[in-house]
């Protein structure tokens, strides 16, 4: 390679991308296809550096560090910096490589967007800058200013089409519901930094290695790990905190695979895996992020199962992949402690399955996100019972759009089934130790099945049926890109396994070197193991019904689209139906309560206004009129009057400068 | 040489006859008289002062005084003459047009 110094220069692999924002906002309006090739060339240059960078850092055993002061002041500094590990690594790719295939696919499907298109390539360049920064910050704070960026660039391209009522409301949905977590995430960093007086990902890990330490800042510590997975929940859209993310898909479909699919989204996850030298101090902790993960999966899932925007079906599945992320590293860093308290030797295999599912739901997220791109570009619809019949006329979208659902339904040996299985697996080992576990295990396979049955749904809704026979393939800038990710979402699970020693996955991203991580034992594992036939039965299960209820031969393309008659007696289904389509009414009671608490508020600040500001100027205004009623009696009009009246006044001041002031002792 | 306690008697009496005709009296051109008499206690005031200090200075505002108040005269008497020839009278207590 280049030698050994490259990731000293791995500070330039953001800085390209937000130099090329600001080239495109500067020159785009006059270059081809307005910015979009200067968009190109900055991500790709950027991936580029970020695979060679990530490279070198698989490479070296040791995490790489760089660091500048960035301000100091009487005993403490705050440093910018650079920390290059495993995890580091892996996100570096993940992100440069989806953006690039994004701006690739961005140059067809943004075609037609005129002049807006350079605020588009300039703030997804401003995106991919920042994302590939918050990833390779070397401190907690660093990573908060990249958190917020990323937050500023959701509500940028979310709003991209802001003459949108809908969409204006959604980019700010999506930036005040963040903020809640974000307000939560920099408290437990202040939390952070009073116990250990850094932030600095590499001193705070060290002084977590001392037991001592973990012992006398115990509560800080349970209490900061809290607020920081607020922060997650916020940035990663999970319960109660994901009603953000459906109304997100207001933006181009490109955002939605990019931002709120495969990368932003995917921050709070790694900021979880990167914060997880503290967590695993912190079972309790743990343990609510194995539960909010695993509810959000199940939740999450049931609503996608009846929604009909192809979007907002591709946005609850990844609410709840993120929750199955959530949830396998929950169960590994309680797995961890568990093991740690008992003396045993401690590994959390749950880390690793948490970042392959990452990896691979990047990738087929993206894949499903640009596919469903593709299909609106063609249907010229979101709703997919108006769609149908794409099979034909689209021949690359349909093959690669199935080969995604099979991945994400956890049907082997596509991506979506290693890591799945690897997820479920953490989860149930788990289970001998702690009954929660096991409860977890069930919601969680209960929703694969869910998964697998709302993909097969869209498919079929979308491709299946009579012939639609205006519809056009899409151009080729479009469809290579899908391509490509359709490998990836078809191999990276398998490939990333069976790569030879040491470059398997589970060797590299791991919280700890554990023998039990070989990926031959752990292949071996996978086929062995009761629970991968479950899930594998669960997965074929949900694509049956799907094919049952949305394809049969006996209900043709014929029938109406989406039939619900299999629901329509039961008055507890109809309910379910209508509870999950309102997505369990909770954007209508965060309405409702932001409206009551709105007007409460609105109710105290009028009467305040009334009663105190209004009635302090107006008494004001009164006491004026009245006193100058009174006085305006001395305007008599008789000279004798003035007259007398300034004699009058003349003799008091005689008197006043004469006599009254000498007598108080005073001189001037 | 007269004590200068004297000067200031008279001037005092004067002031306060001035004074006197100022708030008692209705016709407009009496009042004028009545501040001219106190003009003239100032005066005298000021020239006694002169030359008790043996400076000039007294005199010289002295003639300005009645420079001036031969300027207000004119000026008073005019504004009499307008109003007498507007209003028919220059009673004071007739003239009271400008009250709140």
């Amino acid at each position: 390679m280049l030698g050994h110094n490259l990731q000293e220069y791995a500070w330039l692999i953001p800085l390209i991308p937000l130099l090329g924002a600001g080239l495109v906002a500067a020159f785009g309006r006059h270059s081809p296809a307005r910015g979009g090739w200067i968009a190109l060339g900055a991500v790709g240059l950027g991936m580029v550096m970020a695979l060679l960078v990530a490279y070198e850092t698989f490479d070296s055993a040791q995490p790489f560090e760089q660091e500048r002061t960035w301000f100091e002041g009487e005993g403490f500094a705050f440093e910018m910096g650079i920390y290059l590990d495993n995890l580091a690594a892996l996100m570096l790719i993940v992100v440069s490589f989806v953006s690039f295939l994004v701006v690739v696919y961005s140059l067809g499907y943004m075609a037609a967007e005129g002049d807006r298109r350079v605020r588009y390539f300039a703030e997804i360049c401003l995106f991919v800058g920042v994302m590939l920064g918050l990833v390779i910050a070397s401190s907690f704070l660093q990573l908060f200013i990249f958190w917020e960026l990323v937050g500023l660039c959701s509500y940028l391209l979310i709003g991209f089409w802001y003459e949108k009522p809908s969409a204006a409301s959604a980019a700010k949905k999506a930036f005040l519901v963040t903020r809640v977590g974000d307000v939560f995430l920099l408290l437990g960093l202040v939390i952070l930094y009073n116990s250990f007086g850094s932030l600095n990902f590499s001193t705070l890990f060290a002084q977590l290695e001392d037991p001592a330490v973990v012992e006398a800042h115990a509560q800080a510590l349970t209490r900061a790990t809290f607020c920081i997975f607020l922060g997650a929940v916020g940035k990663s859209a999970q319960f109660p905190l994901h009603v953000w993310l459906p109304d997100a898909m207001e933006g181009p479909t490109t955002v939605s695979a990019l931002i709120h699919a495969a990368t932003m989204v995917k921050a709070g996850v790694y900021l979880i895996a990167r914060a997880y030298p503290l967590l695993v101090h912190c079972p309790e902790t743990l343990l609510y992020i194995a539960v909010t993960g695993g509810f959000t999966a199940f939740i999450a899932a049931a609503m996608a199962m009846v929604m009909n925007d192809i979007k907002r079906v591709l946005a609850y599945s990844t609410i709840s992949q993120l929750g199955y992320m959530f949830l396998a590293l929950g169960a590994g860093g309680w797995a961890y402690w568990h093991a740690a308290e008992a003396g045993d030797i401690a590994s959390a295999d749950g880390y690793t399955a948490g970042l392959f599912h990452l990896m691979n739901h990047a990738f087929f997220k993206a894949l499903l996100f640009l596919g469903a791109g593709s299909v609106i570009h063609a249907a010229h619809t979101q709703d997919m019972r108006e769609m149908g019949g794409l099979r034909k006329a689209m021949p690359v979208t349909s093959t690669v759009m199935g080969l995604a659902v099979l991945s994400i339904a956890g049907f082997p040996p596509f991506s979506g089934f290693w890591s799945k299985d690897l997820v479920l697996e953490s989860v149930f080992e788990n289970g001998e130790h702690y009954w929660l576990f096991r409860l977890l295990w069930i919601l969680a396979m209960i929703t694969a099945a869910m998964t697998a049955f709302y993909m097969a749904r869209l498919w079929y809704m979308a491709f299946s049926g009579p012939e639609n026979e205006q519809a056009h393939e899409s151009p080729r800038s479009m469809t290579t890109p899908l391509i490509v990710l359709a490998v990836l979402a078809a191999g990276s699970g398998a490939i990333a396994l069976i790569l030879p020693n040491p470059n398997s996955f589970t060797l590299l991203i791991n919280y700890t070197q554990e023998t039990s991580l070989d990926p031959q034992k752990v292949i071996e594992h996978i086929f062995f193991s009761y629970t991968t036939y479950i899930s594998i039965l669960a997965a074929v299960l949900g694509l049956g019904l799907g094919w049952w209820f949305y394809a049969r031969p006996e209900t043709p393309g014929g029938a109406p689209r989406g039939d619900l008659s299999f629901i329509g007696d039961s008055p507890t289904l109809t309910w379910l139906h209508a509870f999950l389509g309102q997505r369990l009414h909770m954007a209508a009671l965060f309405d409702w309560t932001g409206l009551r608490m709105w007007d409460t508020v609105a109710w105290f600040c009028d009467r305040f206004d009334h009663y105190v500001i209004d009635g302090s100027v107006n008494g004001l205004a009164a006491l004026a009129e009245r006193s100058g009623q009174r006085l305006r009696r001395v305007q008599s009009g008789f000279t004798g009057h003035y007259a007398s009246l300034s004699l009058g006044g003349l003799a008091v001041l005689v008197l006043l400068v004469r006599y009254l002031i000498p007598l108080t002792g005073w001189s001037p | 040489m007269i004590a200068p306690e004297n000067y200031l008697v008279l001037s005092g009496l004067l002031l306060l006859i001035g004074a006197y005709g100022v708030l008692t009296r209705r016709n407009a051109i009496v009042v004028l008289m009545s501040i001219e008499i106190m003009l003239t206690a100032a005066n005298i005031n000021l020239v006694a002062f002169a030359g008790v200090h043996h400076a000039l200075s007294g005199q010289v505002f002295a003639l300005f005084v009645i420079a001036l108040a031969g300027a207000e005269v004119a000026i008073g008497l005019a504004i009499m003459l307008a109003l007498y020839q507007r209003r028919g009278t220059i009673q004071l207590d007739a003239l009271k047009l400008l009250r709140w």
